[in-house]
């Protein structure tokens, strides 16, 4: 017992299990999905949606031992080359309302004030994978620009290759689809305790809420805590050991 | 094409899709991390890496490996792949030689050593600092590894830099 009274108290989840549950909400059996560097948050979401609601999924997570390559980001692109990706995940230090990705620079690209790390493939995966979801760990309005200052991949455009797009962003007050009407992202859903106004306030461009009711969820919606603190938590030590460690303990 | 003057857009004549194109990469020398390798220049290097197509693309390329094995014991194992003799040029025997990134399996990256080397590389004069004491000075890669304190960490199945 937790040495309360009531033993049906909900736990209470962290912010990046908020997280890691909006994104398992978004994946649908059978998909296979696959994430990328640095990218645990996808990878523990991938592993929750496995156990719970796709046990059909099949996912490819980079960095897992238990998945065996021989090449690879090579083989990785390949199969995303191939359609055979269904969901891959990006994640921007810009996002705009068109929701283009900067991963390059910030400033002008010839006298940046900070130069990242690059693009990694994300201008192929943007259209080549089935569809791609962007995720971030924070919300505010440096990341959520009116305009990025550099363009490293598109929510989607006119190459007559693209085999999908951006569907949803997911961040720590809520999440965004991507309107295929308005070529823009919208704001879907607010997590319970976040206040429109401060989703609103906390992105640089227009959220498309006017004339809208925008719905608060439960990010984790009947997701068992235990089962992200336990069995997700325990693949994720082997996976992204020290992010596991930080949000679960080692 | 902005930023790149060397990127090009040619049509597809399959497809008459126009592509922008880039030019090969071609390196004059490749370095790559090896686990294990033998004098015959067989290495054995991680399947999560493109180290073998990295091998395939330069002109020439340089093994560090951990570990000096006789031919039979260039064996792959569970995560790793062979990379065959005619790409490999030199074979370099430098156990901790991925420091101060990590080896998966052997090390952790050294992140306090990571942070000492931005906080040097800050400027000229720190960095300068840190070139006498790690690169210059040491005479070999013994010495090397006893200026950084190195130590081989349990690293289970840890990720190098992740």
């Amino acid at each position: 017992m937790r040495g309360d009274d009531k033993p049906n108290v909900t736990p209470m989840p962290r912010p990046a299990e908020k997280i890691i549950g909006a994104i398992a909400g978004l994946l649908r059996d059978g998909e296979r999905v696959a994430t990328g560097t640095l990218s645990p948050l996808p990878a523990a979401a991938t592993l929750l949606a496995k156990m719970t609601h796709a046990p059909n999924l099949e996912p490819l997570i980079y960095g897992d031992p238990e998945l065996r390559l021989a090449e690879g980001f090579h083989e990785l692109f390949a199969l995303a080359q191939q359609g055979k990706i269904d969901v891959f995940f990006l994640s921007g230090v810009q996002i705009d309302r068109t929701g283009n990705i900067n991963l390059s620079v910030l400033g002008a690209y010839d006298r940046p004030t900070v130069r990242l790390p690059g693009g990694a493939g994300s201008s192929m995966l943007s259209a080549l994978a089935r569809r791609i979801i962007l995720f971030t760990v924070n919300h505010n309005p440096r990341l959520f620009v009116p305009r990025v200052d550099f363009i490293n991949a598109t929510a989607t455009d006119n190459v007559p290759w693209r085999r999908g797009g951006i569907s949803h962003v997911v961040t720590p007050l809520g999440i965004m689809a991507f309107s295929a009407a308005e070529k823009a992202l919208v704001l879907e859903a607010v997590y319970a305790g976040v206040s429109l106004e401060e989703v609103i306030h906390n992105t640089g461009f227009d959220l498309g809420v006017a004339g809208r009711d925008i719905p608060a969820i439960n990010p984790l919606r009947d997701y068992d805590l235990e089962l992200l603190r336990g069995p997700v938590r325990a693949r994720m030590l082997e996976i992204y050991p020290r992010f596991a460690a930080d949000l679960w303990g080692p | 094409m902005k930023v790149r003057r060397d990127l090009k857009i040619i049509p597809d004549p399959y497809t008459g899709n126009e592509y922008v194109v880039v030019p090969p990469v071609i390196p004059e020398v490749a370095i790559i991390h090896a686990m294990r390798g033998s004098r015959d220049g067989e290495v054995i290097t991680l399947a999560s890496r493109n180290d073998r197509l990295l091998a395939m693309a330069a002109k020439r390329t340089i093994a560090v490996v951990e570990e000096l094995v006789v031919p039979e014991e260039v064996l792959a194992g569970r995560q790793e792949i062979f990379v065959a003799a005619a790409h490999i040029d030199a074979v370099v025997l430098a156990p901790g030689g991925a420091h101060p990134t990590g080896c998966p399996g052997r090390y952790e990256t050294d992140a306090a050593h990571m942070r000492e080397y931005l906080e040097a590389a800050k400027n000229e004069d720190d960095f300068r600092v840190y070139l006498d004491k790690y690169i210059f000075r040491p005479a070999d890669h013994d010495e090397y590894l006893a200026a950084v304190s190195f130590r081989k960490t349990a690293a289970g199945s840890g990720r190098a830099g992740r």
